[in-house]
C-alpha cells in the first residue's frame, strides 16, 4: 500500500461519499481503486441506521409534518450508510431538480422525492425523468396540477427543458408549449384537497396525508404536437424520449455531473455563454451517456476512473456543501452511533451554513462552489467542525487520538503531530503553506510527550487542538 | 378460536378521539395513554423536537370531553423532553418516563408535579433510556431500561428492587424493550422491540414464555411497541413496525389483526365545521386510494391512507373491554370494543 494510493482513494471518497477514516481508506486501497469505484456504484448489502430505529426516537422524523425533520433524517443516512454514493447522488439530483418546502408544506412528500432520487438516480436518465414528472412534490412545486387540456400551464414543461435536461438555447417557445401539452393530465390524486391543505399548511385533523401521482386521461391533450422537430400525438413519456435523444441533454447532464463531482463550473444560467472548464471531459461523458442508453452510473464510472478526475489538480478544489461538510465531520467523530436528540440541532447547522435541505432557495437550487463561503458561513463552518473534532467523548475523535498516541509516541514532534492528524482525519494532503501554519501552531508547545499518565488530559487536548486548527484549513473545508 | 371468526367478531371499531394540535385540546405525536378513574384518559404527547410547545399530558375521556393539560417541555421539575410511557396508580399518581433525561416524573391527576427520580447509568438502579413503564398491584414500578436491555423494578419513590434481562435474543434476553403490561397474576409482558416478540416474565423476573417471531405474517411481529392483556389472557400487541394491532390467544396463537379504521373524531368534526372549505374538499376526496408502493413497508401505505394506523405506539385496555390504540403519527386514539 502506498501513501499515494491512500491519498487518491481519499479523494474519491470525498467526492463520491462524505470522506472516510484512515482505517476505512486502507480497506478501500486493499480492494483497489477501480474495485472501490465499482463497489460505490453497485454496493452489495449496504448497511445504515435502520429507518425504524430513527422513527422510534424521533416521532417527527416518522410523521414528517414540518420542514426540519427531513434534513435530520437524511443526515442520519449520510453519516451511517455504507453506500455513500446513494446519498451523494440524491444530494446531486436534489440540487438539480430543486423542490422546496415553502410551497409543498410537508416533509413526507419531499423525503419521498429524495427516496426516488436514491432509487433511480444512478440508473437510466430517461427513467429518472419519467419518475420526476410523476413525482407529487414536483407536480405541485411547478404547478402541473394546473396544466389542463385546453388550458396549459407551462411551468413544468419549461423547467423540464431549461433546468432539468437541455438548458436554454436548445428549444423554442413553441417547444415549451408542446411539452406542456404533452404533460396535461399528469397530476396528483385528490388535487383539490391536497392543494388546499398545502396552501393552508393544514395538519388537521390527523397530520399530513402523503401525495401520490394520478394520470387523468380525460384531462390529457391527445392531439398532435410538434416537439423539437418531431411530430406525433405525444404524451409525457414520448417527450422524455425525444429529450433524452438530444446531444444538448447529454452535454447538460455531463456538465452537471462534472460540476458536482469534479470541479466547479459557473452557475447554470451562465452555461450558454461560458464554455465548460474541460470540454474534452464533457465530450467523454456525453459519449458514455449515449453508449450506455443514458445510464448515470455508466457516466459516473467513466468519470471516477478518468485521469482528469484522479488528477491532483482537482483535489481540494471543490468547496464542500454544508451537508457534505457536516456529514464528513460526523462520519469522523462517530457521535451518532445510535439515535440521539442532538441530531436535530446538529442538522440545523447545515441550514445555518446556507443549505436548508428540502428547502432550496428556488427552482434553480443552490449556487455551489465558492458561493457557499461568505464571512458568516465560513465562521459557522469552522466553528462547527472545530467543536465536534474537539469532543473527546466522541468515539471517532477518541479513536484518532489513541491511534496517534500509540503509533507516533512517546515523543511526537510538531511536524509529526500535524502530519499524523492530517493522515488520521482522512489522508488530507495540505499545501506547504497550510502545513507550515499548522506546524507553527503545534510548535508553540514544543514536542508532545505521551509517555506516562495523562492525568489532566493535556496530551489528548494537544491532539484535538491540532485537529481543530486543521478544520479551519482550506483543504479541510474542501473536497 | 378460529381466525376467521375472530376477524369479524373479536374486536369491533367504536370511534376515534383526537386532533393534531400543538396546544390545548388535542394531541401532538402522542406516545402513550393511561386510563385513570372515571374513564379519564391521560395522553402524553412527545411533540416536535426543537419546539417547546406540544409536550404535554392531555386529559380527556372516550366521549371526547376535554379536561385540560399539564406538564411542559424542558428538563426542570414537571417538565419532559422525550416522554415515552405513562401509568397511574390507585392513589391518582401519574408516572411518566422520559428516555432523554432518564427520569421518572410523578404528577397528581390535577397536573401538579410531585416528584421525580432516576439516575443515568448502567449500574443496577441506574437508567439508560427508560421507555415502557407499568405499575404492579403493590404500586411498585417496572421500567423498561431499554438501552441497558433490561427491566428494572423500583418502589414508587424510586428505590431499586430488582433487575433482569440482558442484551441478546435468547429466552429471557432483551433487545431495546419498549412497552409493558401486567396480567391478573402479576406476570409481566414485555414488547421486546428489536427481537420482534413478546416475552412473559414472572414478577421476580423469571422467564415464562415468548410469543411471536420476526415478520409480517399472522402472528409475526415487526418491532412491537406495546402489549395489553385482558382478564382471559388474550394479548393485544401494537405491532408498530407492521402498522397494525394483533391479538393472540393465551397460548400465543394468532386470533385477529387490525389495520385501522379511524373516522372523524368529535374534535375533528368541530374543526371541519368551522373550516368549511377544507371540509367540502375533504368530503370530495378519496381517502382510501388504491396505489402501488415502492416496497412492502406499511409505513408508506399508512402515510397515504388516513384511516389506517400510523405508528401505533400504545395499546391499553379498560375495565369495559375497550381497546385504546394510540397512534403517534396520526395524533389520535382509535377505540375498539371486545366482542
Amino acid at each position: 500500500m502506498t501513501e499515494s494510493n491512500v491519498a487518491l482513494v481519499a479523494h474519491l471518497m470525498r467526492r463520491a461519499g462524505f470522506g472516510a477514516t484512515r482505517s476505512q481508506l486502507e480497506e478501500y486501497v486493499d480492494k483497489g481503486y477501480h474495485a472501490t469505484v465499482d463497489e460505490l456504484l453497485h454496493p452489495v448489502d449496504p448497511q445504515r441506521m435502520p429507518d425504524e430505529m430513527i422513527r422510534r426516537y424521533h416521532a417527527e422524523q416518522s410523521g414528517m409534518m414540518g420542514q426540519n425533520s427531513p434534513g435530520a433524517y437524511w443526515l442520519y443516512r449520510m453519516i451511517s450508510t455504507t453506500a455513500p454514493l446513494h446519498e451523494k447522488i440524491a444530494l446531486f439530483w436534489h440540487s438539480v431538480f430543486a423542490t422546496g418546502y415553502t410551497k409543498i408544506t410537508q416533509g413526507k412528500v419531499l423525503i419521498d422525492q429524495i427516496r426516488m432520487f436514491r432509487r433511480y438516480g444512478l440508473g437510466s436518465f430517461r427513467e429518472l425523468l419519467v419518475e420526476l414528472s410523476k413525482d407529487p412534490a414536483m407536480i405541485i412545486w411547478l404547478d402541473n396540477q394546473d396544466n389542463h387540456n385546453g388550458s396549459i400551464n407551462e411551468n413544468y414543461g419549461r423547467e423540464l427543458l431549461e433546468l432539468f435536461s437541455m438548458g436554454v438555447g436548445n428549444y423554442t417557445e413553441q417547444d415549451v408549449k408542446e411539452c406542456a401539452r404533452s404533460f396535461t393530465g399528469w397530476t396528483i390524486a385528490n388535487t383539490e384537497y391536497m392543494e388546499l391543505r398545502a396552501r393552508r399548511d393544514s395538519i388537521w385533523p390527523y397530520g399530513r396525508i402523503a401525495w401520490h401521482f394520478e394520470y387523468r386521461e380525460e384531462d390529457h391533450d391527445d392531439g398532435e404536437k410538434t416537439f423539437l422537430g418531431e411530430t406525433g400525438r405525444f404524451n409525457g413519456e414520448d417527450i422524455i424520449d425525444i429529450i433524452c435523444r438530444q446531444p444538448a441533454t447529454a452535454r447538460f447532464i455531463s456538465r452537471h455531473l462534472y460540476h458536482f463531482f469534479v470541479a466547479d463550473e459557473p452557475p447554470v444560467p451562465q452555461w450558454p455563454y461560458t464554455p465548460p472548464r474541460d470540454p474534452a471531459a464533457i465530450e467523454t461523458l456525453s459519449r458514455v451517456y449515449f453508449d450506455s442508453s443514458y445510464s448515470i452510473s455508466a457516466m459516473l464510472e467513466a468519470l471516477f476512473k478518468s485521469e482528469w478526475f484522479q488528477s491532483k489538480e482537482t483535489w481540494f478544489e471543490k468547496v464542500k456543501s454544508p451537508a457534505e461538510l457536516v456529514a464528513s465531520v460526523l462520519r469522523l467523530t462517530g457521535e451518532f452511533e445510535r439515535p440521539r436528540r442532538e441530531i436535530l440541532d446538529t442538522a440545523m447547522h447545515i441550514v445555518y451554513m446556507g443549505q436548508h435541505l428540502i428547502n432550496p432557495p428556488s427552482v434553480e437550487g443552490w449556487h455551489q462552489g465558492v458561493e457557499w463561503i461568505d464571512t458568516g458561513t465560513l465562521v459557522e463552518r469552522v466553528n462547527f467542525a472545530s467543536k465536534h473534532l474537539g469532543n473527546l467523548d466522541a468515539p471517532g475523535v477518541r479513536a484518532i487520538v489513541e491511534r496517534i498516541k500509540s503509533q507516533l509516541g512517546p515523543m511526537i514532534s510538531p511536524e509529526r503531530l500535524v502530519d499524523g492528524c492530517l493522515d488520521q482525519m482522512g489522508a488530507i494532503s495540505v499545501s506547504p503553506e497550510s502545513r507550515n501554519v499548522l506546524i507553527q501552531f503545534a510548535s508553540e508547545q514544543g514536542d508532545l510527550t505521551v509517555d506516562g499518565p495523562d492525568a489532566n488530559g493535556h496530551v489528548d487536548r494537544r491532539v484535538t487542538d491540532t485537529m481543530q486548527v486543521i478544520a479551519a484549513t482550506h483543504e479541510f473545508q474542501r473536497a | 378460536m378460529s381466525a376467521t371468526r375472530a376477524e369479524t367478531a373479536f374486536l369491533s371499531y367504536q370511534r376515534t378521539i383526537g386532533l393534531s394540535t400543538m396546544e390545548g385540546r388535542g394531541f401532538y405525536y402522542p406516545a402513550d395513554t393511561a386510563i385513570g378513574a372515571d374513564e379519564k384518559l391521560y395522553v402524553v404527547s412527545r411533540s416536535l423536537e426543537g419546539d417547546a410547545r406540544g409536550v404535554r399530558v392531555t386529559v380527556c375521556n372516550p366521549d371526547s370531553e376535554y379536561f385540560g393539560t399539564f406538564a411542559s417541555s424542558g428538563e426542570e421539575d414537571g417538565q419532559l423532553i422525550w416522554p415515552t410511557a405513562i401509568d397511574i396508580d390507585p392513589d391518582g399518581r401519574v408516572f411518566i418516563t422520559d428516555e432523554y433525561t432518564n427520569r421518572i416524573s410523578i404528577f397528581d391527576t390535577s397536573g401538579d408535579f410531585r416528584s421525580a427520580w432516576g439516575v443515568s447509568g448502567t449500574e443496577e438502579g441506574q437508567l439508560d433510556g427508560p421507555s415502557g413503564l407499568v405499575l404492579d398491584g403493590d404500586n411498585n414500578v417496572y421500567v423498561a431500561d431499554h438501552q441497558n436491555h433490561r427491566i428494572q423494578k423500583f418502589t414508587s419513590d424510586g428505590q431499586f428492587l430488582l433487575a433482569f434481562g440482558s442484551r441478546g435474543d435468547g429466552e429471557g434476553q432483551l433487545n431495546l424493550p419498549w412497552g409493558m403490561t401486567i396480567d391478573g397474576q402479576g406476570d409481566l409482558y414485555v414488547a421486546d422491540w428489536r427481537n420482534d416478540r413478546i416475552q412473559k416474565f414472572a414478577p421476580e423476573g423469571r422467564f415464562l414464555a415468548t410469543y411471536g417471531s420476526p415478520g409480517r405474517g399472522d402472528g409475526q411481529f415487526h418491532r412491537p411497541a406495546s402489549v395489553a392483556v385482558d382478564p382471559e389472557g388474550y394479548m393485544y400487541v401494537a405491532d408498530w413496525g407492521n402498522e397494525r394491532v394483533q391479538v393472540l390467544d393465551p397460548s400465543g396463537a394468532f386470533v385477529t389483526k387490525l389495520r385501522g379504521e379511524a373516522t372523524d373524531s368529535v374534535w375533528a368534526l368541530d374543526f371541519l365545521r368551522i373550516n368549511v372549505e377544507e371540509a367540502e374538499a375533504r368530503a370530495r376526496a378519496n381517502l382510501e386510494p388504491k396505489m402501488d408502493f415502492f416496497d412492502d413497508d406499511p409505513h408508506d401505505e399508512s402515510s397515504h391512507i388516513e384511516k389506517y394506523f400510523w405508528a401505533p405506539v400504545s395499546v391499553k385496555l379498560d375495565s369495559a373491554g375497550r381497546l385504546y390504540v394510540t397512534e403517534s403519527n396520526r395524533h389520535r386514539i382509535q377505540i375498539y370494543q371486545r366482542g
